[in-house]
């Protein structure tokens, strides 16, 4: 059975950040529960207050704001990410990758916020953001603030986010000219063994800017220049990938890769090996057809 | 004392008015205070969709669900599916089609094709492996639960290029 906890369902900001002073600090934000409901049952948490957030109206939304860039509420499901028409346009890749988590349970409920505030190390979007560029942005009694994903996750099941504080929403640029961005994973059980994102821009025929992500190789998801600067000045043609992709490949060497159930640290890097040349393609493929 | 919560829900048509404690998960209320036993808790992890049970027709797992959640809303489980004494189609569908061996699955398995038929009628038989896919069934009877989702698909026949079951 899952420890007994005391419920709060605040309807605002200010209700909510009143819940948690008044549970003298030992209380969780509850969304979707499909993390923290299973470590609690695992006895691996325990809360005095469960605070559910969902009938927060700020906490929710999913549009594109007056920059171009999208806005995606904290509360927003991995399924209402994966079947949105925004999202379908706008970021093709998160879609695909939205899919493809867990399973439809799972996915209808649990939310993006509690995705990346929970810090799992195999967690698919912030593998995906990350080298997307995206922001995470924060509320709490003190006010708000901002961080890239990749100061936002610490470590694993670990990030910058205060006790008090709520996720409020993620960011994410919009796509920049003849820009492509894109996932790949493989996975033996519920979480990714690997997976590797890709953004890249393509100036002139070539490869411009170029960003490689990897996850659920090392404790956090972890962005790799080295592989990055591999691409840049190549052909922007797929066929033309090998070379580059190879290169790219060599400074995966150099991640400190952790063994788990999924396999051996080498095991792990060949399959994102193999993930980074999809990753690629798919990126360079959507890139040509924005240019 | 301990907290309680009042909820009151929808559950296959009847309405239920309960006071429970906020921990109680949809699984634990629906076999322990409601004897809605059909729905099966295995993993308890999410992982295997023996749980699946629907919440204004979105497929969950009730066992890491908290029944405070679907205060206010409609629960749908294996109970619900059969009108009077006729079966629905997708339960016609795995009997025709021999879609369980032990059974312990089955429940879950047709509340997830529930919902899959209910999101796309006539899916493809890749739409049902990828719909389906969080459903385990350890007597490992696959084949023959797809074919059976499929039969009770929107046409209840095999789509185009798939061979006869």
């Amino acid at each position: 059975m899952i420890p007994r906890f005391s419920l709060a369902r605040p309807r605002s900001l200010p209700d909510a950040f009143e819940a948690f002073d008044a549970s003298g600090g030992d209380a969780a934000w509850l969304a979707g529960g499909t993390e923290l409901l299973q470590v609690m049952k695992m006895g691996l948490a325990q809360f005095g207050t469960l605070i559910d957030i969902k009938a927060i109206a700020d906490l929710r939304g999913l549009e594109r704001t007056a920059d171009g860039s999208l806005r995606v509420g904290a509360l927003t499901t991995h399924r209402e990410l994966e079947r949105s028409p925004l999202i379908a346009e706008e970021l093709p890749g998160l879609a695909a990758l939205e899919a493809r988590v867990a399973n439809v349970r799972v996915r209808n409920t649990g939310t993006i916020g509690g995705n990346l505030a929970f810090a799992e190390p195999h967690s698919d979007p912030a593998t995906f953001l990350l080298a997307c560029d995206a922001t995470v942005r924060l509320v709490s009694p003190r006010g708000r603030r901002e961080m890239g994903v990749g100061e936002f996750v610490q470590g694993p099941l670990f990030t910058a986010r205060d006790p008090d504080e709520l996720v409020l929403d993620v960011v994410v640029p919009r796509r920049a000219p003849a820009t492509g961005r894109a996932y790949e994973k493989i996975a033996f059980f519920e979480r990714p063994a690997a997976s590797v994102a890709v953004r890249l821009a393509v100036v002139d025929g070539t490869i411009g800017e170029a960003t490689v992500a990897v996850g659920s190789l090392t404790e956090v998801p972890t962005l790799v220049p080295e592989a990055g600067a591999a691409f840049r000045g190549s052909e922007a043609r797929p066929e033309a990938l090998a070379e580059p992709v190879r290169t790219a490949f060599e400074a995966f060497g150099g991640i400190d890769v952790i063994a788990d159930l999924n396999g051996s640290p080498d095991y792990k890097r060949h399959l994102a090996g193999i993930l980074l040349g999809r990753a690629a393609e798919g990126a360079l493929t959507e890139a040509i057809a924005h240019a | 004392m301990h907290d309680t919560v009042d909820i009151a829900l929808d559950v296959n048509g009847t309405q239920r008015t309960l006071s429970i404690e906020p921990r109680e998960t949809l699984a634990e209320v629906l076999r322990e205070r409601l004897a809605l036993t059909g729905t099966k808790v295995s993993c308890d992890a999410q992982v295997c969709g023996a749980c699946t049970v629907l919440v204004d027709g979105l497929a969950v797992s009730a066992c890491t669900y908290l029944a405070v959640d679907a205060d206010g809303r409609g629960v749908r489980t294996v109970e619900g599916l059969a009108t009077d004494r006729e079966l629905a189609p997708i339960q016609q569908a795995f009997i025709d089609h021999a879609g369980f061996q032990c059974g312990f699955c089955t429940p879950g398995m047709l509340m997830a094709a529930t919902a899959l038929l209910a999101e796309d009628p006539l899916p493809t038989r890749e739409a049902v492996i990828h719909g389906m896919e969080g459903n385990l069934c350890r007597c490992t009877g696959y084949a023959h639960i797809i074919d059976a989702v499929l039969a009770a698909s929107g046409t209840g026949t095999q789509h185009e290029g798939e061979p006869a079951a």
